[in-house]
């Protein structure tokens, strides 16, 4: 069924395709993830949900260019990922450990703009902007470990938008803050998308969530890990908390996802 | 600060006391010994002080001292950084450095001496020598340590290899590079009064041995003096700069109290 949903739209960005990924070798190999097909277009949010454990951030990895696919590939327009693509930003899920320590949080920001040898004032004004976008401008000069859970969580994901991305990858990035900030976060995603015009892929295991951020959303299942199904999710935009999510077609919506996900694969 | 002011207080109160036990042992006990009783060593000290010999040996210590350590830091942390992330570098070096790990200066001492003379490059090579392993060991680990998620958020942001190893890999391995320098820094000093000492090295070493030569003990105690003052500077030094570079990391970051 995963086929039938391959676009040939000619605005595919990003292409899954066949991609399999096994850890070790031989008779120890452990197969996480066994056939994933998919694609996302150009501008496009797509949510991927599935259970803990079933491979999702292995799959990111892959798309980021950090580990080698065992079988099958991903590609950007067409050309496929052999290691990091320069259009792409991954914020990871752990992102306490993904902000650098010995950092101030502007440091953090500026620490991957170095090698795109931006003139001074550009740089600036990319971390400037960034941190206005999350609200974090006056914690600038404060390190990742003074801040809370979500402002850190914040910091990361501003460090991703300052890097200007075509593409930005997120693996389950407000699943540790409170359910306020997550509100915010997602409608920053949902703001990024509008005013950078950016291709986002948002790994989630919240359900409402994925349909509430997305175009679509890939739901993964069983071990290991396949493509259950590719849920079109249309809901007026702009969305919003409130009326978007007291919508009966959202409430149908997130409970396809839900069967899907609940049904012993 | 009541606290602090205490704590001084019984510190100073320490001191004192050792220095009298030390006048009482000296001319009691042992009158007449070869130990001298404080007030004649603090005496010749206060004379050392003025004398310019003095001066040009303690700068020699501290110099010697320096050299070895910085070189020693330099070469030591770009070794470990190499060792630490390419295991060809590591499988080449892990025998030599295992069998020189356990060696102590001391014994190589008369090897360097034969061919350096009781000259500066001698004492500096031994301070090296004592100095490097210890500090590319602590890198190596400090590299091992480093959290696998920064590397490859370092990598996912398109950071080239020698860009991950300078802005990454190696602020990942400072911890462990400030400990090593903490116990290297009095260490060095060591090595120095003991190049001096045994290798005829210049510097306090040398100044003690001439001492000891010419049955001057008063002279003697006050060099041991000054070696045990600068041991603590030394020693203060290291630490404060330990606490500097690493304030970030988590057992020097500063909470606020509630
Ligand atoms: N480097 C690795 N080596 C071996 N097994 C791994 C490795 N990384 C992840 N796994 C295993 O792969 C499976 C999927 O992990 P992961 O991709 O993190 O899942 P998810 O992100 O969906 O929770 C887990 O069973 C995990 O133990
Ligand atoms: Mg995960």
């Amino acid at each position: 069924m995963a086929e039938a949903n391959v676009s040939s739209d000619a605005t595919v960005r990003l292409r899954v395709d066949g991609l399999a990924k096994s850890y070790g070798t031989g008779d120890k190999a452990k197969v996480v993830i066994e056939d994933l097909t998919f694609t996302v277009n150009a501008g496009e949010m797509v949510c991927i949900v599935g259970p803990s454990g079933v491979g999702k951030t292995t799959l990111l990895k892959c798309l980021a260019g950090l580990q080698p696919a065992t079988r099958g590939q991903a590609s950007i327009d067409g050309r496929t990922i052999s290691g990091p693509p320069p259009e792409m930003a991954l914020v990871f899920q752990d992102y306490n450990r993904s902000l650098m320590p010995w950092l101030t949080v502007r440091k953090n920001l500026m620490l991957p703009l170095r090698h795109l040898r931006l003139p001074a004032a550009e740089a600036k004004e990319r971390c400037d902007s960034a941190l206005e976008a999350v609200g974090l401008s006056h914690a600038e000069h404060q390190y990742p470990w003074q801040l809370s859970g979500g402002m850190q969580q914040r910091v990361a994901i501003a460090r991703a938008l300052a890097y200007r991305p075509e593409i930005l990858i997120m693996d389950e990035p407000f699943a540790s803050v409170d359910a306020q900030t997550r509100f915010d976060l997602e409608d920053l995603c949902l703001k990024i998308r509008q005013d950078f015009g950016m291709t986002i892929l948002v790994v989630t295991h919240d359900i409402d969530e994925a349909v509430y951020l997305s175009d679509r959303v890939v739901v993964l299942g069983s071990k290991p890990a396949k493509v259950l199904k590719i849920v079109d999710v249309d809901l007026p935009a702009p969305r919003d908390q409130i009326t978007t999510r007291s919508l009966p077609e959202f409430a149908r919506q997130r409970t396809d996802v839900l069967s899907l996900i609940k049904r012993p694969a | 600060m009541n606290a602090q002011l205490r704590q001084l207080l019984v510190s100073a109160g320490g001191i004192v006391g050792a220095i009298l036990i030390w006048q009482f042992v000296a001319t009691v006990p042992m009158a007449g010994g070869p130990l001298p009783p404080f007030s004649a060593t603090f005496t010749e000290l206060t004379q050392l002080l003025a004398s310019g010999e003095f001066w040009s040996s303690l700068a020699d210590t501290i110099l010697i001292s320096l050299l070895g350590l910085g070189s020693a830091a330099v070469i030591g942390v770009v070794l470990g950084i190499l060792i630490g992330s390419f295991d060809p570098f590591r499988y080449a070096t892990l025998a030599v450095l295992e069998f020189l790990k356990p060696i102590p200066p001391i014994v190589i001492l008369p090897l360097v001496v034969l061919i350096y003379g009781p000259t500066t490059q001698m004492a500096w090579f031994l301070v090296f020598f004592g100095c490097v392993l210890p500090i590319i060991m602590q890198t190596v680990a400090g590299v091992h340590d480093a959290d696998p998620v920064t590397l490859d958020t370092a990598r996912s942001y398109g950071m080239g290899r020698t860009e991950v190893l300078a802005r990454v890999t190696l602020p990942s391995a400072m911890p462990f590079i400030g400990t090593a320098m903490r116990v290297a820094a009095p260490a060095a000093l060591v090595i120095t009064v003991v190049a001096g000492l045994l290798g005829g090295g210049p510097g306090l070493g040398r100044s003690i041995y001439q001492a000891q030569a010419g049955g001057d003990y008063p002279s003697l105690y006050a060099y041991v003096l000054v070696l045990g003052m600068l041991g603590l500077i030394f020693q203060g030094v290291s630490r404060l700069a330990e606490r500097r570079t690493l304030h970030w990391h988590a057992s020097y970051r500063e909470v606020l109290p509630a």
